[in-house]
């Protein structure tokens, strides 16, 4: 694991979330709670339309495009067409974000 | 006898001297001190001492007589100065007295937080009993008000009590929600209500800028412009170790006296227990865990093995009738399971926490009768999973109990109001079905109830089925989604009946079924509040679909469009100039005129908005809520300025319903046009609201469609003046703002209601000036450009939050 | 032990009786009339329909009644209250939601040397009002307290109606500085025991029970909290939230020690428990020790008793 400060959780809307340019492309964190937050992918693999700018219920996603929802701790759509969206490690120290970057195809600094 | 020597007559170190004096009482020669003037007292329960419910002569622990009988030397009211490790002497201010062991038992101190005027008269930490009875004094004049800063378990008790006492209280938050390191927001609103009940004024998200007054404590000012006039300021915000000594004496202190699990300071022969004390990074403020403590540590001093173990911990308010329970964890995390049930009859919410087949958190408001079992399970860590169907109704669970559907309706006091149109409330239904009434006609008939408009007929069914039971059957209808067996329209009308005006409220009162609703509900739930208490309620962004939060429309392959407002369609050289140069600055693909009489800019990247924005703001523009469910366009012809036929100023109407009606929320979007003449140039004949301007005046036609559904307006009134009609025009858009279904547009509204009806709301002269008085005080919050305000202060949510690919080409 | 303490002293209350209902009619149940043996006898041969007497009227208007005259009032044992003295009375109904379960009514005597008050309060435009109280000899407190009222979550009336529980309150004459308290000091009332009074039309009231050194109500006061949202679904009980004694003082425990629990049928509260009636005993063996008499009354909310209140002399 290589945790990468991308950011202070206050950064993020309680049930909101904002983008984070990745070479694995846009990756959405989720703040779910005022201590909870989430990191997938932004792209919904059903048209493409941007997560982040979804409406976040409970610890889920729904797209803003065309309403498919998307579980934000295993990635995986409700309905019967089953889709998944790829999940990150995140944490949070101190009030501080650390994604892995690792699983973002960034490669250790080390 | 070995010298024992004690600092501090606190309840974790008043604790070790009972073990001691249990177990060995000749073990030690033990001397206390204690700067207050006093000796040992059960200090959480300050609270009841202060609201009058008990005694200060019953809390206290241990008397002169316990003291004197077991031989201890007491120094009361006298502070230690300091300590010398090397000599084994703790210098008190009348004296030296060695030791062979030393207890640290110098608990903590209330944080003073250093606002301009902290350091005046009157304002009060609440720790001690001059601090108790220094608030007792203050509410001996007649009238006196308190301020308390703190929403958090101490600072709620000493409000309860000043309450008691007879002041004006108000409570000062800074969190959105009371006890939030307890509490989750759905019990946090109850225990609000609670105390509001008591008539303690709450505010949360308060920002306390400055305490004013001369020598005394006079007002306490907010961020926001609030000024709270008082005789006692109460900070009740958090505590700090007291480690000052510890410190001094050279002590490894971190945030407090470092301690191992034996209670031993980094000096083998001193100890410490309490509030003072970090054990592996943590702090103590409950009392159980300082019990814990005072056990080991008696123990380790007379030489028996024991071991200070972390537990789970559980908060109760000791505020009368005010029953809360949390224990453990419940905030919401990864591979965590929610239970919710709620009773809004009984102000029930109760909320367990699962994780990997254990409990790991428990919130309850209302009913903590099974708050010790659930704390045991916790602590336990037992598994769960066979129990976990009927976990929440707690281990005398008899029976699976249903929530009920009705339980909101069944809640609703006599008073409340069902039908809106003709004022009658529940209790007018109820005695109408005592009396015989038996179905829908007969309470039509008898009450008038959902006889006119009829939204409020699911409501009034209900009620039926609460007081008939099994005798009437209820007709099924559609949910607003699965978080609640109530109907859109049932919302509505149990908001304004209820008066709730906040989230949580409705969640909790209507009894959700989920902890914070969906993305069904919340946008609806968020407009209702929003048009019902345009003042009170806050509108929430989270709540909102993306194209309202972001104020643009998200297009296909989510980039944005940005559409300027044209008020009436007119614009100037000067306005597509700034158009042009920003569609150019931002590499905008297309620019479309729309079908709105305005031009779109289509393919905005979302992190180019807020500048576009400010462009366009610089030039004199604001949002044309082309996204918004609420006021698009108004499109007009350009009457009788320019046009040959044109009848009125067709134009000139067109702006000002523009600029009364723009930014305004509707239950769906809302476009208006104004023909000069009945050749309709504009197409006002299939919009939400049409005017057709003729010689004689202005007719006013509603409820066109040209979408899925193609429908002309049905004429609501001919006026013959400007004022009336855009007076119509507004009162028709209020009552629809005040009673349509979310995401219902105008014409399914009316069809619903009835043309009829709305008719004869607005020919009542009254009412629509109070329809008019009740929008104005909405757009005095709505009338505003959200771009400049986004522009300003939203920038960064739309920016990437980071970027790690650059650094990655490295 | 403090000898002083245990010297019977004169007490506030002379007798006390519970009447249940019977069919159509009121009869009596529990009463301790001390030496009053005629009035005793008087009580037993009595019977009261709806509206008819004291306990009938307090049934039929569903509040509780205070009555300071008995003399052509609708009173019905004017004559052998008179004989054993008796000056006053106060009816409380037991209702559980619309349905009476009993009607408790104490008698007072001796109003120029005794001092005490038997309050009854009432909501009404957003202020609790006295309705009406016996005050005994405390003149100058009763003048104060038909001049005072109290907003919600204020003072032992306003703050038993916020919270909808029984509220026992220490050193009324100390601790609270404004003017019914001065006044209560100096009418040397020290305990304060208010609590609610369910009734059927859904009035709120609260019944006030202030107790004087020299003439107490009662020398023990116990609540005990029997909601099944506090103690449990499983079989009724009651836990003891607080309470005062001059033999034993304070009855209440620390956050970190269980309180008292007693199961329905377990002794006289236990009693309350399984009856759902208010119970009066005196002399009975099952009394907390150095006590004569009980006065333990039921508060039914939501269909369940939610609370006891309990006095002991």
């Amino acid at each position: 694991m290589n945790w990468i400060d991308i950011g202070h959780i206050e950064d993020i809307p309680v049930r909101g979330a904002r983008v984070v340019k990745t070479p694995a492309g846009c990756v959405a964190v989720f703040r779910t709670t005022p201590d909870q937050v989430y990191a997938v992918s932004d792209r919904c693999p059903h048209k493409g339309g941007p997560l982040s700018d979804g409406i976040v219920h409970d610890r889920k996603i729904t797209c803003p495009l065309h309403n498919m929802v998307f579980d934000l701790e295993t990635g995986l759509s409700q309905g019967i067409e089953e889709e998944q969206i790829a999940t990150y490690p995140i944490r949070v120290e101190d009030g501080r974000l650390l994604l892995d970057g690792e699983s973002v195809g960034k490669r250790s600094a080390a | 006898m070995q010298k024992l020597v004690v600092i501090g007559a606190g309840m974790a170190s008043g604790r070790v001297l009972e073990h001691l004096k249990e177990t060995a009482p000749d073990a030690f020669d033990i001397t206390l001190f204690n700067a207050e003037p006093r000796g040992n007292y059960n200090r959480i329960m300050l609270s009841p001492v202060l609201s009058g419910e008990k005694t200060y002569a019953e809390i206290v622990t241990h008397d002169d007589d316990w003291y004197g009988q077991h031989g201890i030397t007491c120094r009361f009211g006298e502070k230690v100065l300091s300590v010398d490790r090397d000599r084994k002497v703790v210098i008190g201010e009348k004296g030296e007295v060695p030791y062979d062991k030393l207890i640290f038992g110098t608990g903590s101190s209330p944080f003073i937080i250093p606002l301009p005027g902290h350091d005046k008269q009157g304002v009060v930490a609440y720790r001690d009993l001059e601090d108790t009875n220094a608030m007792v004094e203050a509410s001996g004049k007649p009238g006196a008000r308190a301020v308390v800063i703190g929403g958090g378990l101490l600072g709620l008790e000493a409000a309860a009590g000043l309450r008691l006492r007879g002041m004006e209280v108000t409570v000062l938050h800074i969190a959105t929600h009371l006890m939030e390191r307890q509490l989750d927001e759905a019990a946090g609103y109850l225990l609000k209500k609670d105390l509001e009940k008591r008539g303690i004024k709450v505010i949360l998200q308060a920002q306390t800028q400055e305490i004013t007054g001369g020598d005394q404590a006079e007002a306490v000012h907010l961020a926001d412009g609030t000024v709270l006039p008082c005789n006692i300021v109460v900070m009740a915000v958090g505590i700090r170790p007291a480690v000052q000594l510890a410190k001094d004496c050279g002590l490894t202190v971190n945030r407090a006296i470092e301690v191992d699990a034996q209670m031993q300071t980094s000096d083998p022969d001193v100890y410490a227990v309490g509030e003072c004390v970090e054990y592996m990074g943590n702090l103590f403020g409950l009392v159980a865990p300082l019990y814990d403590q005072a056990k080991v540590l008696a123990k380790t001093l007379l030489g028996d093995a024991d071991a200070f173990r972390m537990k789970e911990l559980s908060t109760k308010l000791k505020v009368t009738g005010c029953d809360l329970f949390s224990a453990g964890d419940f905030a919401e995390g990864e591979g965590r399971e929610d239970i919710v049930f709620r009773d809004p009859g009984r102000g029930i919410y109760k909320r367990l926490v699962i994780q990997d087949d254990q409990l790991i958190g428990a919130v309850m408001y209302g009913d903590t009768a099974d708050g010790n079992w659930f704390f045991g399970l916790i602590k336990d860590g037992t598994d769960v999973s066979e129990m976990r169907d009927n976990l929440i109704f707690g281990p005398a669970f008899q029976g699976r109990a249903q929530a009920d559907p009705m339980a909101a309706v069944a809640a609703l006091p006599p008073e409340a109001e069902i039908c809106g149109c003709n004022g009658v409330c529940k209790g007018d239904i109820v005695a109408a079905i005592e009396a015989g009434a038996g179905d829908l006609g007969a309470i039509r008939a008898t009450t008038k109830a959902s006889a006119s408009c009829g939204t409020c007929t699911g409501l009034v069914e209900q009620v039926l089925s609460v007081t008939l039971g099994d005798d009437f059957v209820l007709p099924t209808s559609q949910p607003v989604c699965g978080c609640t067996d109530l109907t859109h329209e049932d919302v509505r009308r149990l908001i304004k009946a209820q008066e709730l005006k906040s989230q949580p409220a409705v969640w909790q009162e209507l009894g959700w079924k989920t902890p914070n609703g969906c993305h069904v509900c919340r946008p609806a739930v968020n407009y209702y509040l929003l048009a019902d208490w345009p003042l009170e309620y806050q509108d929430d962004l989270q709540s909102r679909f993306v194209n309202e939060r972001n104020h643009a429309n998200i297009q296909k392959d989510g980039t944005f469009s940005v559409m300027p407002r044209m008020w009436g369609g007119i614009t100037t050289p000067d306005e597509l100039r700034a158009i042009a140069d920003a569609a150019d600055k931002y590499k905008v693909p297309t620019v479309k005129v729309t079908g709105g009489q305005r031009i779109d800019l289509l393919g905005v990247k979302k992190q180019d908005l807020t500048a576009i924005w400010y462009d366009l703001n610089q030039a004199g523009m604001v949002s044309g809520h082309a996204y918004s469910k609420g006021l698009r366009t108004v499109k007009t012809c350009v009457g009788t300025d320019h046009c040959r036929f044109g009848t009125q100023d067709s134009t000139g109407l067109g702006i000002k319903l523009e600029k009364k009606l723009w930014g305004s929320w509707t239950p769906h979007k809302v476009k208006l046009a104004v023909s000069g003449c009945p050749r309709n140039c504009a197409e006002a004949t299939c919009k939400d609201v049409g005017i057709i301007c003729v010689d004689s005046g202005y007719q006013v036609g509603v409820g066109g469609a040209a979408g899925m559904d193609v429908k002309e307006t049905e004429r609501l009134v001919d006026v013959p003046t400007e004022e009336e009609a855009i007076e119509w025009t507004t009162a028709f858009i209020q009552l629809y703002r005040e009673n349509g279904k979310y995401l219902d547009r105008p014409y399914k509204w009316v069809a619903k209601v009835g043309l009829p009806w709305v008719k004869e709301v607005l020919s009542d002269p009254a009412e629509r000036t109070a329809l008019n008085e009740r929008f104005e005080i909405s757009q005095s919050v709505y009338r505003k450009d959200p771009w400049a305000e986004h522009a300003e202060k939203r920038a960064e949510y739309y920016q990437p939050l980071a970027d790690l690919t650059q650094e990655a080409a490295e | 032990m403090d000898t002083a303490i245990d010297t019977p002293a004169r007490t506030f209350i002379e007798v006390a009786e519970v009447w249940v209902p019977d069919g159509d009619k009121l009869v009596l149940g529990d009463g301790n009339y001390g030496t009053l043996d005629a009035f005793a006898e008087a009580s037993r041969r009595e019977s009261f329909a709806w509206g008819e007497g004291l306990p009938g009227k307090a049934w039929a208007e569903g509040r509780p009644v205070v009555l300071k005259a008995f003399d052509g009032s609708y009173f019905k044992r004017t004559e052998a209250a008179k004989e054993a003295g008796l000056t006053a009375a106060v009816a409380v109904p037991v209702f559980s939601g619309k349905v009476l379960k009993a009607v408790l009514v104490v008698f007072c005597a001796d109003d120029d040397h005794r001092t005490g008050a038997i309050e009854v309060w009432k909501y009404s435009s957003g202020v609790m009002m006295l309705e009406d109280g016996y005050y005994g000899a405390a003149r100058h407190f009763e003048w104060v307290s038909q001049h005072t009222h109290f907003p919600h979550g204020q003072g032992l009336p306003g703050g038993v109606w916020a919270s909808q529980t029984p509220i026992l309150m220490r050193d009324l004459g100390s601790g609270y500085r404004f003017i019914r308290a001065d006044s209560a000091g100096k009418a040397g009332l020290t305990t304060g025991i208010g609590m609610p009074i369910p009734v059927p039309d859904g009035a709120s009231y609260v019944l006030a029970l202030l107790s004087a050194r020299g003439t107490p109500i009662a020398r023990r006061f116990e609540l005990w909290d029997a909601r099944s949202a506090r103690v449990g679904k499983g079989e009724p009980s009651a836990i003891l939230t607080d309470g005062i004694c001059a033999r034993e003082g304070a009855l209440w425990v620390g956050e970190t020690e269980e309180p008292r629990r007693v199961a329905a049928w377990q002794g006289l509260i236990g009693r309350v428990l399984g009856t759902g009636l208010p119970v009066v005993e005196s002399g009975t063996p099952g009394l907390t020790a150095g006590y004569e008499t009980l006065i333990a009354l039921p508060i039914h909310l939501d269909g369940e008793i939610a609370h006891i209140v309990a006095w002991y002399c």
